[in-house]
């Protein structure tokens, strides 16, 4: 799945996690993570209007988020290669 | 959104979800119950079917487990320390019998009022030692009263009343009971849970 890049309402963001496959199994849980990513400076919000029902709190990344997530990026690809090594290793034994 | 315009188990979720989110701070609840409440929104017609409400309430997760998610994390929840009390209960059982025999007594109240210990904790710390480190002291004190010692020739001494043999017994004693004073007092302060 490509990271939703932009503005996205929480609603959004909480489907497109819980259908990326085996990453969420509470959608409710996520709601308590976009409020602490935004506690954290991570992400900025702001209210919309809605076509259809109550206003929506969209969410997108502020400059401290991006920083968190290139070194987040940098951190998974040495992680992946890491265990990736070890079961290839693990698998030609 | 009223609860007119919610499916009826949208409605006794959220009411669980506001029952569960009391006990968090009020910033965090408004936020938590707003997201619950716009997700549903979205999420669910007022007329959607009975299994389509459940699913999407299924998918939801329990209302307890989301509250516990908002919650600040227990790491960053620091132990309550020690009370005031615990501590001078344990300082008055040990050095409190030098205040005139009160100060033991005194701290041997705070113990047995205090919740940090168990009935068997408050035990121990009451007979080791009654009067705590004061009781060998005053022991000493008495055992060496029974002795008259003269100086004689170059600074020797010649004493009378207790033999050597009875000397060496107090002596024993006397570290044991300093030793069994101390020893209870690490063992208390050691055991005492934190006041809930």
């Amino acid at each position: 799945m490509r990271w939703p890049r932009g503005e996205r309402y929480g609603f959004e963001l909480v489907r497109a996690l819980s259908d990326a496959g085996g990453l969420v199994m509470t959608e409710g849980t996520l709601y308590p993570l976009l409020a602490r990513l935004r506690r954290d400076g991570a992400v900025e919000t702001t209210w919309r209007e809605s076509p259809s029902g109550p206003p929506r709190r969209y969410y997108s990344l502020a400059p401290a988020g991006s920083e968190l997530l290139g070194a987040f990026t940098s951190e998974w690809a040495r992680f992946r290669t890491s265990v990736d090594a070890m079961l290839e290793t693990r698998a030609a034994r | 959104m009223t609860i007119d315009t919610q499916h009826p188990l949208a409605a006794d979720y959220l009411k669980r979800l506001r029952r569960a989110a009391r006990r968090l701070p009020p910033g965090r609840r408004r936020e938590l119950v707003a997201g619950i409440e716009a997700h549903l929104a979205e999420a669910l017609h007022p007329w959607a079917t009975d299994p389509e409400a459940r699913d999407v309430l299924d998918r939801l997760g329990p209302p307890e487990a989301i509250v516990g998610a908002a919650q600040p994390s227990a790491v960053a929840k620091r132990a309550k320390p020690r009370g005031t009390k615990e501590w001078l209960a344990v300082a008055l059982l040990l050095f409190g019998g030098f205040f005139a025999g009160f100060g033991w007594l005194v701290g041997v109240i705070l113990l047995w009022s205090s919740r940090a210990w168990t009935l068997r904790e408050k035990c121990i710390g009451t007979l080791l030692v009654p009067g705590g480190l004061a009781t060998p002291f005053v022991i000493l004190g008495t055992a060496s009263r029974g002795r008259s010692c003269t100086r004689i020739g170059d600074g020797a001494q010649h004493c009378t009343g207790a033999t050597s043999s009875s000397d060496i017994t107090w002596l024993v004693v006397v570290a044991i009971l300093v030793l069994a004073s101390i020893g209870s007092a690490m063992y208390l302060s050691r055991r005492a849970r934190t006041a809930s």
